[in-house]
């Protein structure tokens, strides 16, 4: 019996149509009967477009049969976050407000996804304008968990991680800018990459926070991520911001062992307050990376909690900016969640924002100092796994603020140092939700946190569960 | 540096242009509040020779093991 295609990982598929295994075609159908199966659950998607899809996927099949090989991910079907910018399409932002906008120009990563042969099966949902971290969207509803679908998926990338672990798209783009690809990829099981401040080109992404905002994928493996990072990273006229640093072989750094490596665990804050389930995925994966030969040291962080504190003033700030024009013309266009968010950026004077900005060298240095010894740090992305949409729903439950503080605690202070981060599944709590951890690297060093998660990868299984409809 | 008031968030926010009621401004001094205080050991200690660029330069530096 053939394999279901949607069921491959994005490395498999691409190799599968080149060998002629499986035309565009067949990939795309497997892709959209998943999705139309799924997606009365999940609310994952914004936008299908069954019909462009499978047009492109024969004009695909066409070009490869006469020997046009667009390049590595011909005729491959993806889905992206829909705050990514493609000419001619809607881009909501996951807001009323832009609920009609259609782009005039297409975004850099996503034109260099193209550029590669992807093909488009429409758009995925999001937080309204990517600041929320559940996945609760006051105009379009919640996305749902396959895992649990009474539980957040986690956000901003909410519909990023609720359909790559449905295996509804075998790769998705996500934004992170205070943990948003990280999160949904500990809550929904899948793999995330948040990649170095200036990495990928930031043109044509819906801005949050332009101090902090990153783009990066969720894929099913960390040798998908490493695919979609070499195909995306590098310096952009568009965007000067994307530093001409090299970009290396990330694919070849997937292929490397374990042995040799030298990982430190924080001895403070990251392994505080831990839900017990939490805390025994870390065990547990400390452990193996020991079996599989790394180094596991101690390190002593510098103080979290300022690196959180300056995360928030910075984003409150820039967020307030991006959106000051509409919270003076059309606040009654917004969630009320994300409203209140933006206000909290009226609250900071220049000064304080300054200071926080001007203190990033600094504390970076302070990092690198703590960490010379080690080649990245293991750590959870969130104390938690997954809340149920109710508890987390700041307008219905009483407690749900606490909850969500919670939920970013171990994400922000890494967007502030503009560092690096794998979130990788390590687990499944009893009741059969994912719990993730992330590996933090050295600025612009995405290819050893990938060679440790790559290897983590080839000894276990968690990231091959596949969520079933009850 | 403590948390501002409800006063003080009314007056930057009307000077940002997007003045708040007082019941807003209380809401905000609790959501951001904390942030003031985590960063309070930090604000008015920053050395005068801090050069702009200093973020990106520490980035692009190359490790040393």
């Amino acid at each position: 019996m053939r394999t279901e295609p949607a069921l491959m990982s994005l490395t498999a598929v691409a190799r599968a149509i080149a060998d002629k295994q499986f035309s565009s075609r067949e990939v795309t159908q497997s892709c959209l009967d998943r999705i139309a199966k799924w997606q009365p659950h999940l609310n994952a998607f914004m936008a299908i477009e069954a019909d462009e899809a499978l047009r492109a996927a024969d004009a695909a099949d066409a070009a490869l049969a006469k020997g046009g090989r667009r390049g590595p991910l011909h005729g491959v079907p993806l889905a992206h976050k829909d705050m990514y910018y493609e000419a001619g399409k809607v881009v909501t932002c996951g807001s009323r407000i832009r609920r009609d906008f259609v782009a005039k120009t297409t975004s850099t990563a996503l034109q260099r996804l193209k550029d590669a042969g992807t093909i488009r099966l429409g758009s995925l949902q999001m937080a309204e304008f990517a600041y929320g971290p559940t996945g609760h969207n006051a105009h379009f509803g919640p996305v749902h968990n396959p895992f649990g679908l009474d539980h957040v998926t986690g956000g901003s990338s909410s519909g990023s991680g609720s359909a790559v672990a449905a295996r509804l798209t075998f790769a998705a783009l996500g934004s992170d800018t205070g943990g948003s690809i990280r999160m949904p990829a500990h809550f929904c099981g899948v793999t995330g990459l948040k990649t170095t401040v200036g990495r990928i080109s930031r043109a044509g992404a819906m801005p949050l926070s332009q101090s902090l905002d990153t783009v990066g994928p969720l894929a099913r493996t960390v040798e998908d991520c490493a695919v979609l990072l070499g195909l995306m990273a590098g310096a952009d006229p568009a965007d000067p911001t994307a530093l001409a640093e090299a970009v290396p072989d990330y694919v070849a750094a997937t292929a490397q062992p374990m042995k040799g490596v030298t990982i430190g665990v924080p001895s403070a804050f990251y392994v505080d307050d831990l839900d017990s389930e939490v805390a025994g995925a870390l065990d547990a994966t400390i452990a193996a990376f020991r079996r599989e030969g790394a180094n596991i040291v101690q390190v002593d962080l510098p103080d979290q909690r300022q690196l959180s504190s300056a995360a928030q003033l910075v984003l409150a700030v820039e967020a307030a900016a991006f959106h000051k024009r509409w919270m003076i013309e059309r606040p009654q266009d917004y969630g009320p969640q994300v409203m209140m968010r933006l206000q909290n950026g009226l609250a900071i004077p220049g000064v304080t924002y300054l200071e926080a900005m001007r203190w990033r060298g600094p504390a970076l240095a302070a990092h690198n100092a703590a960490t010379s010894k080690v080649d990245a740090v293991i750590a959870p992305v969130s104390p938690v796994p997954a809340p149920t949409i109710i508890e987390s729903d700041v307008g219905g439950s009483p407690g749900a603020d606490a909850v969500l503080q919670r939920l970013t605690r171990f994400t922000r202070p890494i967007n502030y140092l503009g560092l690096p981060s794998l979130a990788i599944p390590s687990g499944f709590t009893k009741s059969g939700l994912p719990v993730g951890l992330q590996l933090i690297g050295r600025s612009f060093d995405e290819p050893t946190i990938l060679r440790i998660g790559a290897a983590f990868q080839r000894s276990t299984d968690f990231h091959e569960k596949v969520p079933q409809l009850p | 540096m403590t948390r501002p008031t409800e006063k003080e968030i009314g007056a930057v926010a009307s000077a940002a242009g997007v003045p708040v009621e007082t019941q807003v401004a209380a809401r905000i001094g609790n959501s951001i509040g904390p942030a003031f205080e985590g960063f309070a050991a930090i604000a008015g200690t920053l050395p005068f020779d801090l050069e702009p660029s200093t973020f990106t330069l520490v980035q692009t530096e190359k490790a040393v093991r």
